[in-house]
């Protein structure tokens, strides 16, 4: 065991005037530290396309998961995938990158464009073996991961993005290498890695993709555990229980609430000081309690974090807001998304009476509600989440 | 001179961020940053009164609308 984990992002962008994506990413944890990874491609685009890369990307990530040889995956996917009635062939392409125990990285390549690596943000050629099954040529790798290790995976809509427009040959394999090495030392996420490199696609295809375009962006990291205290207990007498188990949680520490940070403060014997800096935000502004790293409002930011959490596991298109401003919901996402990786909520339920005023749009099973939300958001983010209640 | 403005959940969807950034402004205009200083707290305790604002620990209950005459009446008056 180590305490390295996989950070898994993806994103796609659909062929001009298709509603529906002919690649497919399927992500199927294997155990709490092995992971299957499978970005297929279908053959065209639309309807067809999406159903073969879907049902190549299922079976391979359930066999695989199940512990099966990628011979038979290969052997299954050609026994099932229905024959196109235009081109007479039954064709997707398929990346597996394959997590074992947080150790090695197994990565099987079949007509895909290749798995970038990067390596301290340094491009690294990895050796790779030739195998043929049932006439196909698969390559596979197995590499012992380190900690940075980012494996970009990518189907051709990528490499062919701008041919005859930006560039002449589309956008050419070194150069999305020299892009993606300098875009990693910036310590994106993984899923802000896979939007910055299809957004840069989107680009060269002047915004009307002449095929779908995906990027599976896979980032080892160091575990990193978190604390975030919502609210005060509803039982005054348990305060001192609770801000003790929640100050001794290893990790970063963050506290959201006006009353609630009061009793953080008493318990450390610190100074609770507001800033009036609303750093051109709606929102209220942060404060600063010696010995916490973030301290913020309570429910009008947590339910701005959650909105963010919303828009970053769909559609990613809020994260330049909240990655560069520093509000406190700001603060909240880039703690939680980027940095943490085991995350414990400690959420007072005691009620607010200033809150239960029918004109305000806070009240209190709003706010238990946030949490559950938001911890199901953290869930899809791959990280692993811990509740507990006072 | 202190005052303090109330930016908890309940005092800041009643407006204070629009009573803080009137105060900033007021106190700038008459030159009274040396005089007065303006600081944020959590909550007051008296969020149905909001938004809260204490002028050296004497409470005032403050709208965005009645900044202006809370200014004249209630901050210009003690520090003349």
């Amino acid at each position: 065991m180590n305490d390295l984990c996989a950070d898994i992002g993806w994103k796609s962008i659909n062929h001009i005037g298709e509603q529906l994506c002919g690649d497919h990413v399927e992500i199927v944890e294997q155990s709490d530290t092995s992971t299957v990874i499978v970005l297929a491609d279908g053959l065209g685009s639309g309807v067809k396309a999406s159903i073969l890369s879907t049902l190549t990307s299922k079976i391979i990530s359930t066999m695989m998961a199940a512990g099966l040889p990628i011979e038979e995956c290969v052997s299954t996917i050609a026994a099932t995938l229905p024959v196109c009635s235009v081109r007479g062939v039954a064709y997707s392409t398929f990346t597996i990158i394959h997590i074992i125990d947080n150790e090695n990285a197994e990565i099987i390549q079949y007509d895909n464009p290749h798995v970038i690596v990067l390596r301290d943000n340094v491009n690294y050629d990895y050796p790779k073996t030739e195998m043929n099954i049932d006439g196909k040529k698969i390559y596979k790798t197995l590499l012992r991961l380190k900690e940075n290790d980012i494996f970009i995976a990518m189907s051709d809509g990528c490499p062919h993005a701008g041919i005859g427009l930006s560039y002449n040959f589309g956008w050419k394999r070194e150069d999305i290498i020299a892009f993606m090495e300098t875009m990693s030392m910036t310590g994106l996420t993984a899923k802000n890695l896979s939007t910055v490199l299809i957004e840069e696609c989107d680009k060269l295809y002047g915004n009307e993709p002449g095929d779908d375009a995906t990027a599976c962006v896979v980032k080892i990291r160091k575990r990193e555990p978190m604390s975030l205290l919502f609210g005060p207990p509803s039982n005054r007498d348990d305060a001192n229980r609770m801000m003790s188990l929640f100050f001794s949680k290893e990790g970063k520490h963050i506290v959201c609430g006006g009353t609630t940070s009061s009793i953080a403060a008493d318990f450390l014997g610190k100074p609770l000081i507001p800033s009036l800096d609303f750093k051109n935000s709606d929102l209220p502004p942060t404060a600063t309690i010696e010995g916490v790293e973030l301290v913020t409002e309570g429910v009008i930011t947590i339910n701005r974090v959650l909105e963010y959490a919303k828009d970053y596991i769909g559609e990613n298109n809020l994260y330049e807001k909240w990655n560069f401003s520093s509000d406190g919901a700001s603060l909240i996402c880039q703690m939680l998304f980027e940095e943490a990786t085991d995350i414990n909520f400690f959420v007072g339920r005691a009620i607010n009476p200033a809150h239960q005023n029918p004109e305000l749009p806070i009240n209190f099973s709003i706010k238990m509600n946030l949490v559950e939300e938001l911890s199901e958001c953290l869930k899809k983010m791959g990280k692993r989440i811990k509740i507990s209640y006072f | 001179m202190k005052i303090t403005v109330c930016i908890g959940s309940s005092c800041h969807i009643k407006g204070s961020k629009s009573v803080v950034e009137q105060l900033q402004k007021l106190i700038a205009d008459n030159n009274l940053g040396s005089k007065v200083e303006l600081a944020g707290a959590f909550c007051m305790g008296k969020c149905q009164k909001g938004v809260c604002v204490t002028v050296d620990d004497i409470f005032y209950s403050v709208t965005p609308e009645t900044v202006e005459g809370f200014f004249e009446n209630d901050v210009l008056t003690k520090i003349q």
